[in-house]
């Protein structure tokens, strides 16, 4: 014991000696650490750790797939009816829950924020083992068809919105005009599964009798909806394949009978599949977390070269220490251990600081990537961080000490001493060296490509036109404050008052009756009246002065006239796609499409298409028709340099009715923003990473090349002396390195298609030509460094008289 | 005059070398003045630290003098380039060194070949290999050409660094120490080849500090503190 401390003394006292090594090898292998302890934590949560409700293997979440026979329109939404169907009749699941994703208005507190609220029936809570912090949960009085107006709020909002209240259970919030009591708050600790969005954490929770299905709709067998869902506890016995076989007849035989009636119906099909919670919550993200794998595994293959090589350089330095040592009676193996003490303690200050950064890296990643990773509520330092840690840590410092000491020549060692100095008992062999160069060339080229190309691909997506623009607009909608809207009349009525009164707003140039059109699309089915073909493009309503607001310009035809939207005529504008889709050959205007009733529609005009960041590259069939006058959603144009706030419109809105909320406001630009998020963080994350992987590579390079020139000084000057020019040992080292560079060049290429072959999903999307052109600028950067690492250390021995590499080689 | 001028390889006029550190400056060369003749075998010793490395090394240009003028073959060489002296230095001087500095991943006919490869004028291969061969043969090596240095002896070794230093045709051979690295025999082969190479009109400039060797030169230099002791001889010449 006394020898281990005293080793361990010994280490330290030599390492202080040299603070600029220990803090390069820290720093260096502390933050890729850090992100390998960090993305190793987030794929053991995300691929190995159990979801945390009990018997999670049995939760499905049950999927309505809904499409026609050609497979052209699919969707994955409930019928209402359709839905309470399968509740009712079902009989392949135990236990079982509706759930109805929404938002609402809560109009008993002051603020009258936005909530978002979650319907259930009372299993829900069983089901994931949603425990309460006080009260009760959901019971048989809160079951289907009970109508009882309670509600279970969610830890934070009880929080946030009550402060705490402990006198919670007494209190009632109102939605809709509707005043629910309040029976229970939830556990903090309870994590929502994320069945619909990633990261939508629902606030409160209420009877689904409330949810905002309209009547109509509560009725109808033809249209769907993605906010309700079904999730039941599977008896152990049953595959996923039995599942679907006795839940599509229960579900299609029924569909089919009650849209009989419809012909646009006709050659469609439901079909149910069961999905395991875990795939439905994981969805695609493994993918991603084998690619940061990947990348983080590259991050630390490069810094581990360098360290090697700064381990290898130091050791060289120290060998007439260590001859000193091997000269009054070290053995190898007492060496060995001498450097493991040094190695090993530089690992536990790394790892020190790894765990630091990966904290830091969970609360980064729940700030800003909880909505586009499933899970990421849970990462915390835990037992596979842990283990993981000291697993990495050993293993490193046993590497690098084995490194270093098989560089010892044990027996030159005593040579050293003998020979004062000359002899030369340790060296990097020269295929350690090659080795070095053309694995970090090789890591580097792959990830500085990679990264290189998402942060093109994200770059040209932010860049891309939309087709209209976004600057000074705001868009707001409103939700009615009562449990029923007001008649339609009125409506028109008051949404006109509204519409003057906020134009005559002085910020305000002009206000549409239209929502934003970056999203509020709804798909409608679709009939072309001449051919009978059936199409289900987006549709937005909109008013006269839509296009001209935006910036959406006319292709051909006519816009919306004032008497188009007082009237309500049946007349539609619709983009390129839509028209080259039903008339490519001539032209569009006058043709006639119908929208599942009688009346036919009449195109009276075509628009430029838009893009709306996250559109699927295939061009989208949209169509626009006249809105209704009572069309609760608003576009404000603003004067330039203008802000109107949420409070002057909520005042507007007020000298008007007290029969309508703000539901939400907001600029378009920022929207646009929060539509460009994935592309946003990727462009920061990959130029941010490609930055530092070619840092480190330089570094690495460098550190190799530097010290592969020092072994070589005497060669250096004696090549000098007998009349070699700069020029021409500048040529030699490259020459002596370019097939390690290229060798590491070729190997990229290989470890690339070996990426696209593993994951030709992910990556079909970017595989172009314009990936040839990117490669080779990727080639030319690490190209540079490559010689600007062969050059730099060459400056002290060709840039001065060359006795200055001769001397000392006597 | 212009038959003094083809015949005088070397001429030095008052060359000094000051090393400066910080506090302290060093007069390693005192006003040296140095004429080296046509077919000369000249000398140089002295105790350590007279100066006789700094003096090779800047008549040999790997090195600049700090005053003074310097002249090979009539061209003034005080102040070149690193480039342009590289190339005096390719083309004019042959350099046999104590610790013989071949390159080991080199065979030794690639290390003798070297210095023909830095020349300015282009030769072919063919005319390479043929001025190797001579070269190996004037040192009595041309049964090792395709061998590496780390597989010959010491004085094998010193032998192909002569013919290295011959291969350019210099204007004079510079040698540091040559038997330095031997043992007594080797030693021997190797003055002779020198002493052969001088017969035939090599000129040849030896640092040592061994006075056996150092009386096998012609004229002798002895080097105290910077500047030269006597060089009886040598004034006689001029």
């Amino acid at each position: 014991m006394s020898q281990f401390i005293y080793q361990q003394k010994q280490a330290w006292a030599s390492l202080k000696k040299n603070p600029g090594f220990v803090a390069t090898v820290l720093a260096t292998m502390g933050t890729t650490l850090g992100a390998l302890l960090c993305i190793l934590t987030l794929a053991y949560v995300l691929i190995a750790k159990p979801l945390p409700y009990p018997d999670q293997e049995n939760l499905h979440l049950v999927v309505h797939h809904i499409g026609d026979s050609k497979g052209e329109t699919n969707a994955s939404s409930y019928t209402y009816p359709g839905l309470i169907h399968l509740y009712k009749n079902q009989t392949v699941y135990d236990e079982s829950a509706l759930i109805y994703y929404d938002q609402d208005v809560l109009t008993s507190v002051p603020s009258q924020p936005t909530l978002n609220t979650l319907y259930v029936t009372p299993k829900w809570f069983s089901l994931l083992n949603a425990q309460v912090h006080l009260g009760r949960t959901f019971e048989a009085t809160e079951a289907l068809d009970t109508n009882n107006p309670v509600a279970i709020l969610s830890f934070n909002t009880w929080v946030d919105e009550f402060g705490s209240d402990t006198n919670i259970l007494n209190e009632k919030v109102t939605f809709k005009g509707v005043s629910f009591n309040v029976v229970g708050v939830l556990k903090q600790s309870f994590i929502e599964p994320a069945l619909s969005t990633i990261g939508l954490k629902s606030q409160v929770i209420l009877p689904w009798d409330y949810n905002g299905m309209s009547e109509r709709g509560r009725g109808s067998w033809g249209n769907i909806n993605s906010n309700q869902k079904f999730i039941g506890k599977v008896k152990s016995a049953l595959t996923l394949e039995q599942i679907s076989q006795t839940l599509t007849p229960l579900v299609n035989d029924t569909w089919k009978e009650k849209v009989a009636g419809m012909a646009f119906f006709n050659g469609w099909n439901i079909e149910m599949k069961a999905v395991p919670f875990k795939k439905q919550i994981l969805g695609d993200s493994t993918n991603t977390v084998y690619l940061l794998l990947a990348g983080v595994i590259g991050l630390v293959l490069i810094a581990c070269a360098n360290i090697s090589n700064l381990f290898m350089s130091r050791t060289a330095e120290q060998q007439r220490q260590l001859s000193i040592h091997a000269a009054v009676g070290a053995t190898k193996g007492k060496l060995f251990k001498a450097i493991l003490s040094e190695t090993g303690l530089l690992m536990c200050f790394s790892v020190v600081i790894a765990l630091i950064i990966a904290t830091v890296g969970f609360l980064v990643m729940q700030e800003f990537l909880s909505q586009r990773l499933p899970r990421v509520d849970e990462l915390m330092i835990n037992w596979v961080t842990l283990a993981s840690a000291i697993a990495i840590s050993l293993l490193f410092a046993l590497f690098f000490a084995g490194l270093s000491s098989r560089m010892i020549n044990y027996r030159a060692l005593n040579l050293t001493l003998q020979s004062s100095g000359k002899g030369t008992g340790i060296q990097v062999s020269k295929n350690i060296r090659k080795f070095l160069i053309v694995s970090q060339v090789a890591v580097v080229t792959s990830l500085v490509f990679v990264n290189i190309s998402l942060l093109k691909d994200s770059v040209k997506t932010i860049n891309q036109d939309i087709g209209f623009h976004t600057d000074n607009l705001m868009y707001t909608t409103f939700s009615s404050a009562g449990a029923t809207r007001p008649e339609r009349d009125l409506r028109k009525q008051l949404m006109n008052e509204v519409r003057e009164k906020l134009t005559a707003l002085p910020q305000v140039e002009q206000v549409v009756q239209a929502s934003s059109p970056l999203n509020g699309f709804n798909l409608w089915a679709t009939t072309v009246v001449a051919t009978n073909e059936r199409l289900t493009p987006e549709v937005k309503h909109i008013d006269q002065n839509y296009f001209k607001m935006i910036g959406q310009n006319l292709i051909e035809g006519d816009l919306f006239t004032t008497a188009d939207i007082k009237d309500e005529n049946r007349v539609a504008i619709v983009n390129e796609a839509f028209a080259n889709r039903i008339s490519p050959s001539e032209s569009v205007i006058g043709k006639q499409v119908s929208f599942g009733d009688e009346e036919h529609t009449t195109i009276i005009g075509i628009v430029k298409a838009v893009h709306i960041p996250g559109d699927i590259n295939e061009p989208i069939l949209r169509a626009y028709v006249p809105t209704s006058l009572a069309e609760n959603a608003m576009i404000l144009k603003l004067k330039p340099e203008s802000v109107v706030s949420r409070e002057q419109v909520v005042s507007v809105l007020q000298s008007v009715t007290s029969q309508y909320n703000i539901f939400e406001m907001e600029s378009l630009d920022t929207q646009k923003a929060q539509l460009l998020f994935t592309q946003y963080t990727t462009a920061i994350t990959s130029a941010v990473l490609a930055v530092i992987t070619f840092f480190l590579a330089t570094i690495g390079l460098y550190g190799i090349l530097s010290y592969s020139t020092q072994m070589r000084r005497f060669e250096i000057g004696t090549r000098l002396a007998i009349g070699a020019k700069r020029f021409d040992l500048i040529s030699l080292i490259i020459n002596d390195n370019l097939s390690s560079i290229i060798l590491g060049m070729i190997l990229s290429l290989f470890v690339l298609v070996g990426l696209y072959l593993g994951f030709s999903e992910a990556f079909a999307a970017y595989i172009n030509l314009s990936l040839l052109t990117l490669f080779v600028i990727t080639v030319v950067l690490i190209s540079l460094i490559s010689l600007f690492a062969c050059y730099w250390p060459l400056r002290p021995f060709i840039n001065r008289p060359a006795i200055h590499s001769l001397r000392g080689s006597e | 005059m212009s038959q003094a001028i083809a015949n005088t390889k070397i001429k030095m006029t008052n060359i000094s070398k000051i090393f400066e550190t910080q506090e302290l400056e060093t007069h390693a060369l005192r006003s040296i003045d140095l004429e080296i003749n046509a077919g000369d075998y000249v000398s140089i010793s002295g105790p350590s630290g007279c100066g006789k490395s700094t003096l090779l090394s800047i008549l040999g240009l790997l090195d600049m003098p700090s005053g003074g003028e310097f002249y090979i073959e009539g061209v003034n060489v005080t102040d070149l380039s690193l480039d342009e002296a590289a190339e005096i230095r390719n083309s004019k001087i042959g350099f046999i060194f104590q610790s013989f500095n071949l390159i080991d991943e080199l065979s030794v006919f690639d290390n003798v070949a070297l210095p023909l490869r830095y020349s300015k004028d282009k030769l072919s291969d063919e005319a390479i290999k043929k001025r190797v061969n001579e070269c190996l043969e004037l040192v009595a090596m041309s049964h090792r050409v395709s061998h590496k240095p780390n597989q010959l002896s010491g004085g094998q070794q010193q032998r192909i660094a002569i013919a290295r230093a011959l291969v350019a045709n210099p204007a004079i051979l510079l040698v540091d120490e040559p038997t330095g690295n031997l043992d007594s025999k080797s030693g021997d082969q190797v003055m002779d080849v020198l002493e052969k190479l001088n017969e035939s009109g090599t000129t040849i400039c030896m640092v040592t500090h061994d006075p056996r060797y150092a009386d096998m030169a012609r004229t002798q230099l002895k080097l105290l503190d910077g500047a030269i002791l006597t060089t009886p001889e040598l004034k006689a010449a001029v």
